[in-house]
């Protein structure tokens, strides 16, 4: 089911994880963030509710919740901590996704049911220190070796590094060409030769463990290639296509957020004798943050549609992600702006908000990388 | 067991629109979600359901948008639900709502075990449809219980009471409201929501008509009461410095406030004391 109106199941939806997100999250979201502390509690409480099987279908444990749904659950954990959103949206889209669309039998068997529970956790590992925007600079390969491959490379800045226990690693099977050769595999994270390297020290998404992965001579057997080689290119835009609606609800929540305390603010924050929201500059603001944030979500919302009804959703996925990610910024900015000096503190959520809206416009594809997908969409059209 | 979980679709309290000038509560400028204590009413059957088996009926009288009250109930593990709409029971007050539930309940579940309802509700705290229902239907009821068990085929039931827990024996068919210290409500799983909304979702809408009852009988109009004004109830706080001894400062504290503490601590502190 696909509407682009709210109808009664995505409010229902929407109503569930926030009350959740608020009750279970909002208690320890700051000081998760300032500690750089995975909240491993949050995720014992989320596993029993298909936190991690969104959109897994229900034959392997999940709640097989279209994709509406699913941005809504994002957009609402994001709203409380986007660096639990981040987690999730990364195992639920790239990570799992993949699985699901290219996987054999056996494979979705093997490792649906696990990841969908959360027992495992998932990751999608594509950036290297030569590689990100263009996947044609990857280094990792694979050597076949009997019925296995021998997998060697170091992959970095990995969402959920630090945690992910069934990732997805893309490497080249051919290292002449590593275009043709470019393949995707799914490792576990006990397969001798795995490390995990340190937690890196970013910006925002504090609470996510951001990690470098290495593989020396990590030998993952054949049958763990998903989809046939040379076909990781096509797997790997496919799973970013979903992952983009994702971090575009993800950075919708964090506007919603950053929004919705800038409102209480100018409510209770008084000057020259009256609140500030009785100013017309701040009215203007708000008035703006306002606008933009209901067209982002029609326009998330018109991509995900498009993808529960089976057709091509890639340019408007990448409008999406887009749109979302530079509203982030433009509200966080503004929600900055009218908390004066505190907004520039970290006792105040809005600092974090800040912070946490920058990467949106970075990871899954840069702003630059979505115009490319959109233009290459518009100019293909007909004449 | 034959369970029945009557729930009311309240305002969020957080989206409130309140007009001050007026007194009265704009309801439907509000978003509506299950009230509380019938949540947790509807976690007492949840529980009960699970070690005794059987089967659970929501049922909810309101405008066809409260019919997202029964999905949510749907979606946390009842079984059915019963939505009772019609334009003729708008403005109904709790004398005419009980008495349209009572034969809801008398037609569509007859072979019912138990009735469960919230102690009451968060929009107008009256506490008393669930009474009242049992009046209508001549059944026994415990109001605000906390501890719900069966014996023998005889309803076990605690409630905290002037101080002291109270046990109570109940013949069958019957029914409680019950209190929101205790069952606290689980989360909705998202599994649980997405079975709540297929097509074909046991959900069946009731009209007057349907009941038998006439338009005149049950609405606004037939409503005995009148509200004469909506206030919210406001707290006080009083800042109290207590000077002395520890020794003493701990005895005046628990002699004065003992029984509230007491009262949240779930237990006497007071007998338990030196």
């Amino acid at each position: 089911m696909s509407d682009i109106n709210p109808c009664m199941k995505h409010q229902v939806v929407r109503k569930a994880v926030r009350e959740f997100a608020e009750a279970e999250i909002g208690p320890i979201a700051h000081d998760v963030d300032r500690d750089a502390r995975f909240p491993w509690e949050v995720v014992e409480k989320m596993r029993p509710l298909n936190f991690f099987g969104l959109q897994t279908p229900k034959e392997y444990g999940g709640a097989d919740l279209d994709t509406i749904s699913y941005a809504i659950v994002i957009e609402e954990i994001s709203r409380i901590s986007a660096a639990v959103g981040l987690c999730l949206t990364v195992h639920n889209s790239v990570g799992i996704y993949p699985i699901v669309r290219f996987g054999t039998r056996e494979q979705k068997q093997r490792f649906l049911p696990g990841l969908a529970s959360g027992e495992r956790i998932g990751g999608f590992c594509l950036t290297e220190a030569n590689a990100g925007s263009d996947a044609g600079g990857v280094e990792t390969h694979a050597i076949k070796d009997g019925d296995s491959y021998i997998l060697n490379g170091t992959k970095i800045f990995v969402s959920n590094g630090g945690v992910c226990t069934t990732p997805l690693i893309f490497a080249t099977v051919n290292p002449i060409d590593v275009r043709k050769g470019f393949s995707v595999f799914i490792v576990e994270k006990e397969t001798p030769g795995f490390s995990v390297g340190e937690i890196e020290d970013l910006c925002g998404m504090r609470a996510n463990p951001v990690s470098s992965l290495f593989f020396e001579d990590c030998r993952v057997p054949a049958v763990n290639l998903l989809g046939r080689p040379g076909e990781g290119l096509k797997i790997g835009l496919n799973a970013l296509d979903t992952g983009r609606l994702g971090i575009a609800a993800q950075a919708l929540g964090i506007a919603q957020a950053a929004f919705e305390t800038s409102v209480k603010f100018a409510r209770e924050r008084h000057q020259f004798g009256q609140p500030i929201a009785a100013n017309q500059t701040i009215q203007n603001y708000l008035a703006d943050m306002a606008t933009e944030i209901a067209a982002a979500r029609l326009l998330l919302y018109r991509g995900c549609a498009l993808k529960d009804e089976g057709k091509p959703f890639s340019a408007e996925a990448a409008m999406a992600k887009l749109y979302c990610s530079g509203l982030a910024m433009r509200v966080c900015t503004t929600a900055v702006q009218i908390h004066g000096g505190y907004g520039y503190s970290k006792e105040y959520d809005v600092e974090r908000y800040f912070r946490d809206a920058k990467v949106t416009e970075i990871y899954e594809g840069t702003s630059e990388i979505q115009r490319m997908v959109i233009a290459r969409s518009v100019l293909s059209a007909p004449a | 067991m034959e369970l029945v979980v009557c729930i009311k679709q309240v305002p969020m309290v957080s989206e409130l629109p309140w007009d001050p000038a007026t007194g009265t509560l704009k309801r439907e400028l509000a978003e509506g979600m299950m009230n509380p204590a019938c949540r947790h009413a509807l976690e007492a059957a949840l529980q009960l359901k699970a070690r005794q088996g059987g089967r659970i009926t929501a049922v909810t009288m309101g405008p066809p948008m409260a019919e997202e009250v029964l999905r949510q109930a749907l979606a946390l593990g009842a079984d059915e639900g019963l939505l009772l709409s019609d334009p003729a029971m708008a403005g109904a007050d709790t004398f005419i709502t009980s008495r349209i539930l009572a034969k809801a309940v008398k037609q569509c579940r007859p072979d019912f075990d138990l009735i469960l309802c919230g102690c009451y509700t968060s929009d107008s705290e009256t506490a008393q449809v669930g009474p009242q229902l049992a009046e209508e239907l001549d059944l026994p009821s415990a109001a605000f219980v906390e501890e719900i068990d069966m014996k023998k085929n005889r309803l076990i039931v605690s409630r905290f009471s002037d101080g002291f827990i109270e046990t109570l024996e109940m013949k069958l068919p019957g029914l409680v409201t019950v209190s929101t210290q205790c069952y606290t409500p689980r989360y909705f799983s998202l599994a649980g929501i997405e079975a709540a909304f297929p097509d074909g979702a046991p959900i069946r809408t009731v009209r007057a008509g349907d009941l038998g009852l006439d338009p005149e009988s049950i609405g606004v109009h037939a409503s005995p009461t009148r509200i004469l004004k909506v206030y919210a109830a406001g707290a006080d706080k009083e800042n109290i410095v207590l000077r002395g001894a520890p020794k003493q400062i701990v005895d005046h504290l628990l002699n004065r406030f003992g029984d509230r503490i007491g009262g949240a601590m779930g237990k006497d502190i007071k007998k338990n004391r030196n």
